[in-house]
């Protein structure tokens, strides 16, 4: 009995000390702060990105467009010291530098030409609230349209430059950047969430 | 040819302290370097404030004559002594590449590969990093020095002393929570990741973020608990730093036949080290501090793997001499004797 008893616990042991990163990750990550953000362009998955972020920031160093900024301790600590992208404040201009510039491939390297930048970049999607959408509410308007990098294959648009988003949209945020209408009537929904 | 060497030997510490300042300055220098390149692929000029045109005129000025392309030139050496590119070259610190490894519980080589020159240096070198490169010591070492002032005024100071291998529990801890969370959490207790991140921060964007507090902290720590207390007793990359140098080829050697036992060398070493008794180990940074102190050059750069056991009181010492009147007269009484 004793025996069995000592393999059962041991078993046990052993799940916990497997189960213990997932649990603990999940807690950790599991901030809801509310705080919406991009990671730049290229970046791996959330849990991934965190376990190769060194948070060098030599990402926001290599941007142009200082667009990506970093988190303190406000998105938990986690999150501390690692890049993101406020796409109202300043969206990316998908220049890819930064890919380049990170020595961990936290940021994957991608290549400057629009098939990579669809085949690779998923930073979020835009979404057009409709009720707040100058086009929608019968004054053309097609600002976003006109600041999409991916003119025609991410965004189109209809009758009275009313917009609409395919899915492949990479969520750059220069759409965002440039709504004429406060609150902005489209907006990126990041990927992680 | 050993007093050229002697000679060289004892100004290292101002080499060491050129070093220090010239990478403390890069730090300040490369984040005002990639402003200006942002500002040059802007081609806004007009658009600028007073403020970041009279940064761009002054970046123009001292670089203008010596670049044709400063948007892509300057990309030459970026980043920080965590991690940055010298000359299309990766490197980064050993801290890194082990809490990456840890945090993302993989082997990642091309960011490993980063490391490998930082590694084999510090296994020939020894804890080198930390005397002569690490931005944090400078201002540690300042730190110190006004310690050393304050003294002098007459306001008590921390002297208190911790065990020394607080440090590597420092290390295991941070790595095994870093597995834990998956977040490479090393890199925010690490004070020249701190320095190097935070410098960037209050340069670019405009503020110093929480870094900045802790390192504040570690210094009032330094001050007012234990001279040089945090990279004695807690730092991890000293830590790291210590047990890949344990073997180091080039270390510091006292010639007993020189040393008169005055111990200067162990009231100036930081890291509260015994050179007068040989005692040296796996910690010393190689700083040169005590050689430069030393009033008899009786401490010399030496190649080996280990350190020499205790030597006995130095020859020009009180003890030594007291020894050998002792045992002389102790000769002489036998030799009355019989």
């Amino acid at each position: 009995m004793e025996r069995r008893e000592f393999l059962h616990d041991l078993i046990a042991a052993a799940a916990a000390l497997v189960a213990a990163p997932s649990v603990v990750r999940a807690q950790i990550l599991n901030n809801k702060t509310g705080i919406r953000y991009l990671r730049p362009p290229g970046a791996l998955e959330e849990t991934n990105f965190l376990g190769r972020c060194i948070r060098c920031g030599q990402c926001g160093e290599a941007c142009p467009n200082r667009c990506i900024k970093f988190f303190g301790t406000d998105n938990g600590i986690s999150s501390y010291g690692t890049p993101y992208i406020t796409p109202r404040e300043q969206a990316c201009i998908l220049c890819m530098k930064c890919g380049e510039a990170c020595p961990t491939g936290a940021i994957k390297p991608i290549e400057r030409n629009a098939e990579n930048i669809l085949a690779e970049v998923s930073m979020g999607k835009a979404r057009v609230d409709k009720s707040l959408c100058l086009s929608y509410q019968g004054k053309s308007c097609g600002v976003c349209y006109r600041a999409c990098p991916l003119q025609d294959i991410a965004i189109t648009v209809g009758w009275m430059e009313q917009p609409t988003v395919t899915e492949h949209c990479v969520g750059c945020g220069l759409c965002e950047r440039s709504c004429i209408q406060i609150p902005q009537a489209i907006r990126i929904i990041p990927n992680y969430s | 040819m050993k007093q050229h060497l002697t000679f060289w030997m004892r100004h290292l510490n101002k080499l060491r302290w050129l070093s220090l300042v010239t990478v403390f300055s890069m730090l300040i220098i490369i984040p005002v370097l990639g402003l200006y390149q942002t500002y040059v692929a802007a081609h806004a000029y007009d658009l600028l404030t007073p403020g970041e045109k009279r940064l761009y005129d002054t970046v123009e000025f001292f670089t203008g004559p010596v670049l044709n392309d400063p948007e892509n030139d300057l990309d030459a050496i970026k980043g920080t002594t965590w991690s940055g590119t010298f000359f299309g070259l990766k490197l980064s610190d050993p801290l890194a590449v082990l809490g990456q490894t840890a945090a993302g519980f993989e082997v990642y080589w091309p960011f490993i590969l980063t490391g490998l020159i930082p590694i084999l240096l510090t296994v020939i070198l020894g804890r080198f990093f930390c005397g002569w490169i690490c931005p944090a010591t400078f201002l540690y070492e300042l730190n110190t020095n006004l310690g050393a002032w304050i003294h002098k005024a007459g306001i008590p100071i921390g002297q208190r002393h911790f065990d020394r291998r607080i440090k590597y529990l420092v290390l295991i801890v941070g790595l095994v929570l870093s597995a834990l969370t998956g977040s490479v959490l090393v890199a925010a207790i690490y004070p020249p990741a701190i320095i190097g991140r935070e410098i960037y921060y209050a340069i670019a964007l405009g503020g110093f973020g929480a870094g900045a507090v802790f390192f504040v902290l570690t210094l009032l720590f330094d001050l007012l608990v234990s001279r040089r207390g945090f990279c004695r007793y807690l730092c991890p990359g000293g830590a790291l730093y210590s047990l890949l140098g344990r073997y180091r080829l080039l270390r510091i050697k006292r010639e007993v036949t020189q040393c008169n036992d005055c111990a200067k060398c162990n009231a100036i070493c930081e890291f509260e080290l015994d050179p007068m008794k040989d005692g040296f180990g796996q910690e010393c940074n190689n700083c040169t501090a005590c050689i430069a102190i030393c009033p008899t050059d009786a401490l010399l750069f030496n190649i080996d793997y280990k350190d020499v056991p205790y030597q006995g009181p130095g020859h020009l010492g009180h003890k030594y001499r007291e020894n050998q009147l002792e045992s002389l007269n102790k000769e002489v009484q036998q030799i009355y004797e019989a």
